[in-house]
């Protein structure tokens, strides 16, 4: 198994959302995804695994990209029923730019977890960030389960009273939601401070400095890696002046 | 000298009518295990809150009586300084893990005192021995059971060397297997010679205190 710094993957990741962010044709935004697939690949991101646990957000995201598609009247019709247009080719070309982006971003999102966060934060205080902030990061990361697992648990006791949510209609269900939201958000601010108590007492911040148990190197295979990430970028915006 | 003396304190939370505690005094002395108890709501946590000195740090309200720890008042300690002299194990072990392995988490603490790295890696071999969990030293603490994750809590906090450890209710969430093995951890510092405060509601876990007090009605 390859094991490369966290700054590279950083780096990686850096280029391929700009790239992501300033490119609108179909072609380039199809190239940066493959690019990032292969990236991916040879960070050993898991891609089957990866696509079984976002079924979900890929089911949002073809939704979004298909109402994007219908609600798009600019462009010439594909497909129409009587007066109404179904599909113009713009609409189309909008929504597959939106499929493509939203592919670069996940992909990058999974090029970073192939480190642990305390890698991750690593990285980040080598390149002088300061460490409050590296783990503030890090923090703000480990929440999100938390926040899942208090909704798992929400929905859970409220189903145990005998509401069963698939049954409830969808202007009720979001009320359920509303009354829900409350409780997790007290719950996971108090968990917040038990966990900044528990940080305190092991002296988070009692100096500016900090030592490191963790030290990152960056060995050769990293420094061709991160040189060929910004050949590629370099490559890309010529390529989009010459288009 | 006393490692830990408690004179007259009151604590009021911000936005509370009424104190939690009222007039607690106590001493505790070096090497020492004492045992705190009281119903739930009796202000045992927010005492070992006030002694370690996270009262009025991070909770707000008003205090009155002082803290003193070696005699020094623990208002005039800093935050490097205290967590040297007191070290706390809280009743929710994960909450108190945020590492992704265990190695990070133990590491943690020494690393915000600047202690250099040689010197963080003596220390967790030795005190991984203690706990008898030097094989799970790369794993995740979210990946283990309460007991285990308890005991990486205590490992953190020996990790930082306090003469005086303030266990609150740290028994709470685990089997009795689990509270076996942390008792036999908590008599093994005994030994070596640690100041333990040990809080808890139910008096079985603390039968291997010293001496008890009780507070609230």
């Amino acid at each position: 198994m390859i094991n490369i710094d966290p700054r590279t993957k950083l780096i990686q990741v850096l280029i391929l959302s700009t790239l992501a962010l300033i490119y609108n044709e179909l072609s380039l935004l199809s190239l940066i995804l493959i690019a990032a697939i292969i990236i991916g690949l040879i960070n050993n991101v898991d891609f089957i695994s990866i696509i079984s646990r976002l079924k979900k957000l890929l089911k949002i995201i073809f939704m979004i990209a298909l109402i994007q598609s219908l609600l798009t009247n600019m462009g010439n019709p594909l497909l129409k029923i009587g007066n109404f247009t179904v599909f113009t080719d713009y609409g189309i070309i909008k929504s597959l730019e939106f499929i493509l982006r939203m592919g670069i971003i996940i992909v990058s999102a999974a090029i970073i977890t192939t480190s642990s966060s305390r890698e991750i934060i690593q990285g980040l205080i080598q390149w002088k960030c300061p460490y409050e902030i590296a783990f503030m990061v890090s923090v703000a990361i480990r929440f999100l389960p938390i926040f899942k697992e208090e909704m798992t648990d929400m929905i859970t006791a409220i189903q145990l009273r005998g509401i069963d949510l698939k049954k409830v209609k969808f202007n009720k269900k979001f009320q359920v939601y509303k009354y829900i939201l409350i409780p997790i958000t007290v719950n996971s601010i108090m968990k917040a401070k038990e966990l900044a108590a528990a940080m305190e007492m092991r002296g988070f911040r009692a100096y500016p400095e900090r030592t490191s148990y963790m030290v990152l190197k960056m060995r050769a295979f990293d420094y061709i890696l991160t040189g060929l990430s910004l050949g590629v970028a370099l490559l890309f915006i010529f390529m989009r002046g010459a288009i | 000298m006393n490692a830990v003396e408690v004179r007259n304190l009151s604590f009021k939370y911000k936005d509370s009518k009424e104190y939690i505690f009222k007039d607690v005094s106590f001493s505790v002395r070096p090497g020492e295990t004492l045992a705190i108890t009281g119903r739930s709501g009796s202000g045992k946590t927010t005492l070992c809150n006030c002694i370690c000195g996270l009262v009025p740090r991070l909770y707000k309200g008003e205090l009155r009586g002082e803290v003193l720890i070696f005699g020094e008042n623990i208002k005039n300690i800093s935050i490097g300084d205290t967590v040297t002299k007191i070290g706390v194990i809280f009743q929710n072990p994960s909450t108190q893990l945020f590492s992704p392995t265990i190695e990070d988490e133990l590491a943690f603490g020494p690393e915000n005192l600047c202690v250099d790295r040689e010197e963080i890696g003596l220390r967790m071999n030795e005190i991984l021995g203690i706990i008898n969990m030097e094989e799970y030293r790369h794993d995740n603490p979210n990946n283990l059971s309460g007991g285990q994750q308890q005991l990486i809590a205590i490992a953190s906090t020996l990790m930082l060397k306090p003469s005086i450890l303030i266990c609150d209710e740290i028994m709470s969430w685990i089997d009795d297997e689990g509270r076996a093995i942390i008792k036999d951890i908590l008599l093994k510092l005994k030994k070596e010679g640690k100041t333990i405060i040990l809080v808890d509601h139910d008096n079985e876990n603390l039968d291997i205190a010293d001496r008890l007090i009780c507070i609230g009605d």
